[in-house]
């Protein structure tokens, strides 16, 4: 079986539109998604459409929080605040009931699926580095983590002497004796210095982790926020992939 | 036949439709209405029926007895007319169809039912004693709960079938956050997430709702009751 995880599509459709193109060519059997489907970019309902019908497995992230209103943005910079509102007018009634169905967490055989960490999924903490690493490691179930929600696809090993290393994201095939927390990047706002949307496929069989990077019409993609009124630095980045 | 409603705190405590010529209303047990409150008299006031037409005396009670909100020495009652006596309001209904409840003496008068308005102050003062035990407003589990009491601590409270949310809700084709309730600075609101019609409160689907005290908020076959505690 072979799974491709995207993460942080971030309402770019264009992005996510190639993504579920190149999946055609992948001969995948499913597809799961780690939530942040909306916020930032400026086509949140049809992304919203896509994933309901090409995702199995549809998680929480922090930025459907913020649009079911769980969350208050006052934490948020002046710029995401500004986002969050814009998406919270835009989405609709059936765009809200379809969130609210979205998980928290996943588990599939030694798999877990999660938006951000493993250790209190909704307070929605980054993996960065080796410390929060390891509270992920402590309360994950299974050998390998899929998460999402810092955009950066990386890949952190945990030895059974509990030896904790990471790497940038690259393909590479788990070793029976170490358990793994893999970010997958973010198909919708890249942030890694690759502006080509990000993602990830297992094959469960095979055991490989294989990273697809993939271009897509950036500046339709631009052109579309400008149009939309959603702040300059959030369709600049696109370009940078920052 | 002239009804009077027994409301405490807008709850209807009683619906008492009589034949009597004369009602006695106090704190005491000998009193045709009793109403067990500090600020109601032993021999708080009188309505007495004459042909159509109802007369509320007051007994020179200590805290007065109000007709719509103006303090009243003696008054006639028009239909619909509000009595207010300590904590209790007594609604006026000038011609009842008939007996509204069981519990009818021989004399044809409802007779107000103690123990049953005991019970309710009972349940009333346990509800005072969980706001202050939480220090805020509560839902208590009434039908299909999982647990019999949630504090609602938390600026947003989510409710659903989801295994993530804080009130665990049960029922058929329900939202994992079916409804949120947000603490605001005018009250609470109860909002609607997830799929339309599974959030109710008294029964009736809304979209948003400010909650009232003792209001019961149905989430799917769930159900609870919303007990306001001070405002934070």
């Amino acid at each position: 079986m072979i799974f491709a995880v995207i993460s942080d599509i971030h309402a770019n459709l264009e992005a996510l539109e190639a993504v579920l193109e190149d999946l055609r060519s992948q001969h995948i059997d499913t597809v799961y998604c780690l939530g942040d489907v909306v916020g930032y970019g400026c086509d949140p309902t049809r992304c919203l459409e896509l994933v309901v019908e090409h995702c199995d497995i549809r998680l929480m992230g922090n930025h459907e929080y913020y649009a079911l209103g769980l969350i208050s943005n006052d934490y948020l910079s002046p710029v995401a605040r500004q986002s969050a509102a814009w998406t919270q007018e835009h989405l609709t009634e059936e765009d809200i009931e379809t969130i609210s169905n979205f998980e928290m967490e996943a588990h599939l055989a030694d798999i877990h699926l999660v938006h951000a960490s493993p250790f209190e999924p909704e307070s929605w903490r980054y993996i960065l580095a080796t410390q929060e690493a390891q509270r992920a490691f402590d309360c994950m179930q299974g050998t390998i983590c899929f998460y999402g929600h810092s955009h950066l696809p990386m890949i952190f090993s945990c030895s059974t002497e509990g030896e904790i290393r990471h790497q940038v994201g690259h393909d590479f095939q788990p070793s029976d004796d170490k358990r793994y927390l893999v970010n997958v990047g973010s198909v919708g706002q890249p942030r890694d210095n690759d502006p080509k949307a990000c993602y990830a496929l297992f094959d469960a069989d095979a055991r490989t982790v294989t990273y697809r990077r993939v271009a897509y019409d950036i500046e339709k993609t631009q052109q579309k926020m400008k149009a939309a009124g959603v702040p300059e630095l959030l369709v600049e980045r696109l370009t940078v992939g920052q | 036949m002239p009804e009077i409603i027994v409301k405490y705190e807008d709850k209807v405590i009683e619906r008492i439709v009589t034949e009597k010529k004369r009602i006695s209303i106090g704190r005491t047990n000998d009193n045709d209405i009793v109403l067990e409150n500090r600020g109601v008299s032993r021999k708080h006031a009188m309505i007495e029926f004459n042909d159509n037409a109802a007369v509320i005396m007051d007994n020179e009670s200590l805290n007065g007895t109000f007709v719509n909100n103006r303090k009243v020495g003696e008054d006639v009652l028009r239909d619909q007319d509000v009595v207010t006596i300590g904590k209790y309001s007594l609604v006026y209904n000038c011609n009842a169809s008939g007996p509204a409840d069981d519990g009818s003496d021989m004399d044809g008068t409802m007779v107000l039912n103690t123990k049953k308005q005991k019970k309710m102050l009972e349940a009333d003062k346990a509800e005072r004693e969980l706001v202050a035990k939480y220090g805020g407003s509560v839902l208590l589990g009434e039908e299909n709960s999982e647990f019999a009491e949630y504090a609602l601590e938390r600026e947003v409270t989510t409710i659903g079938k989801a295994k993530f949310v804080h009130v665990k809700a049960r029922g058929f084709m329900l939202s994992g956050i079916q409804a949120k309730i947000t603490r605001e600075p005018e009250g609470y609101a109860l909002v609607n997430l997830g799929r339309k019609g599974k959030t109710r409160v008294n029964g009736e689907p809304i979209e948003r709702s400010w909650l009232k005290n003792g209001d019961l908020v149905t989430v799917g076959k769930s159900t609870f009751k919303f007990v306001e505690g001070e405002a934070q």
